[in-house]
C-alpha cells in the first residue's frame, strides 16, 4: 500500500465517506457505471492552480500595500505579521487542497440503469442524486476549450423545473445531472438516447399513447389475417361446391 | 400505478432523530454574531417539526410564530439528492432534499434528521414516477387482450368451416 493510498483510506474513513454508492433498482443487466476521464483530474488541477495563483497574487499585493510611505512602524510590523500568517496557511493549504482534488477526481460515480441515473461525487461535502428517465426533460453535451483539448466533455441531463443558477452553468441547480468530466461523453449521450426512447411520454407534456400502440396494433392485424384466412377459406369451399 | 402499502418503518417516521439537535446548535455557534437570531429559529423549527407519510405523499410541517406545511405527492418527485457535509456524516445525518418540476432551484422539501437516510432514498425512489410505471404499463392492456381473443375465435370459425368441407 502506497502512502497515497493509505492516505485515502485514512481520510475517507476520518470523514465517513461510504465507499461506493449504491446501484438504483432496475435490471441487473442494464446497469452501467462511469467515472470521470483519465485527464479529468488535469482539468481539475488547472482550475485549482489559477485559485491558487490568484491567492498568491492577492498576497502579493497586499505585502506590496506594506511599503506606502509614512506608516507607523508598528502598523507595518503588525500588518507583516497578518501577512505572514495567510502566507503560512496558504502554503500549508496547498498539499491538503491538491489531495482533496485528487480525491475528488476518484470519487466520482455516474451509474445507469434502465430506469434511473444517479450521480454521486465529493468528498467533504457529499452529494448523491437520483433521476428517473421518465422525468428527464434534456440532454446537453457541452466542453469549453481547454476541457476539448484535454477530450473531456460534459454531459447535462435535465429534469422539469427551473433554476436560477442553471445561467452560470453550474451543477448547483438540483434539476442538473452532469457527468462531470467524461472522455466518452458520446457513448454516454446514445446510451441516454436509447434509454429516453422506451419512455415515450418522459417528462412533462402530453402523454402519448403511441407507447402502447404496438401491442394492440399487433393484436388488431392478428385479426384481420384471420378474418382473410376465414374468407379465402370460405371462398374455396364455395368453389369446389359450385364445381361439384 | 398500484398502490403498495407503505412499509412500516417508513410510517413511522414522525420526527428528526436528536443528534439533529446537536448539528443545529453547532450550525448556530457557526452563524456567531448571528447566533441570537438564529438559535431560536432553529431550536422551534427542530422541535416542531414533523413528517408523516401516507399512501399519497408527504407531509412536512415546522414552526412557531409562522406555520409552515407542505404536502408532496410521491409521484410528483423529479429528482432525489441525499446530501451532508462532515459534520452531518460524523453525527449520522443527512440531508434528502426533494424536487418536484416547481421552477425554483432550490428544494421543495428537505428532510432532515431521519433515521436511514439511505432506506428513505431507496423507499422514494421506488415511488417515483418511472421506476414501477413500465410493469404496469405493459402487463395489461385490454384492448390487445381482446383482440387476440376476437382472433382465437375466427381460428375456431375457419377450423370449423374447413373441417367440415373436409
Amino acid at each position: 500500500m502506497t502512502i497515497a493510498e493509505w492516505a485515502k483510506d485514512v481520510v475517507l474513513r476520518l470523514a465517513r465517506v461510504p465507499a461506493e454508492p449504491q446501484v438504483p433498482e432496475g435490471a441487473e443487466e442494464s446497469v452501467r457505471v462511469f467515472n470521470a476521464g483519465r485527464n479529468y483530474f488535469a482539468w481539475r488541477l488547472i482550475v485549482w492552480g489559477l485559485g491558487n495563483a490568484a491567492i498568491a497574487l492577492g498576497l502579493l499585493v497586499v505585502f506590496g500595500l506594506s511599503f506606502i510611505p509614512k506608516l507607523p512602524s508598528l502598523v507595518r510590523t503588525i500588518w507583516w505579521v497578518v501577512e505572514a500568517g495567510a502566507a503560512g496557511l496558504f502554503v500549508a493549504s496547498i498539499p491538503i487542497t491538491y489531495f482533496l482534488q485528487r480525491l475528488n477526481y476518484e470519487m466520482r460515480w455516474y451509474i445507469v440503469t434502465d430506469r434511473s441515473l444517479r450521480i454521486r461525487s465529493g468528498v467533504v461535502w457529499l452529494q448523491e442524486m437520483t433521476m428517473t428517465f421518465a422525468n428527464i426533460q434534456e440532454i446537453r453535451v457541452n466542453a469549453n476549450p481547454i476541457e476539448r483539448l484535454l477530450g473531456l466533455a460534459n454531459v447535462e441531463v435535465r429534469s422539469a423545473g427551473g433554476g436560477g443558477s442553471a445561467e452560470h452553468g453550474t451543477s448547483s441547480s438540483g434539476h442538473v445531472a452532469k457527468f462531470a468530466g467524461v472522455d466518452n461523453a458520446e457513448a454516454i449521450r446514445d446510451l441516454l438516447v436509447g434509454r429516453l426512447r422506451v419512455y415515450r411520454d418522459s417528462g412533462l407534456g402530453e402523454r402519448t399513447v403511441e407507447a402502447q400502440e404496438p401491442l394492440a396494433l399487433s393484436a388488431a392485424r392478428e385479426v384481420l389475417q384471420e378474418t382473410r384466412a376465414l374468407r379465402n377459406s370460405f371462398a374455396g369451399g364455395l368453389r369446389s361446391t359450385q364445381r361439384g | 400505478m398500484s398502490v403498495a402499502p407503505i412499509p412500516p418503518h417508513i410510517v413511522a417516521v414522525e420526527r428528526p432523530r436528536e443528534s439533529l439537535m446537536t448539528y443545529y446548535v453547532l450550525q448556530a455557534i457557526a452563524a456567531n454574531v448571528a447566533f441570537p437570531f438564529v438559535f431560536p429559529y432553529l431550536y422551534f423549527r427542530y422541535h416542531t417539526m414533523r413528517y408523516r407519510f401516507d399512501t399519497d405523499g408527504i407531509h412536512m410541517k415546522w414552526g412557531i410564530i409562522f406555520r409552515r406545511e407542505v404536502l408532496l405527492n410521491y409521484s410528483r418527485i423529479q429528482d432525489i439528492h441525499l446530501r451532508s457535509n462532515l459534520i452531518e456524516r460524523w453525527l449520522g445525518l443527512a440531508r434528502i432534499e426533494i424536487q418536484t418540476a416547481s421552477g425554483s432551484a432550490s428544494a421543495n422539501m428537505m428532510l432532515e434528521g431521519m433515521d436511514d437516510p439511505e432506506g428513505m432514498r431507496d423507499f422514494l425512489y421506488s415511488r417515483m414516477r418511472g421506476t414501477q410505471e413500465e410493469k404496469a404499463g405493459n402487463a395489461a392492456d385490454p384492448l390487445a387482450a381482446v383482440l387476440h381473443e376476437v382472433a382465437g375465435e375466427l381460428r375456431e370459425i375457419r377450423a370449423l368451416v374447413e373441417g367440415t368441407r373436409a
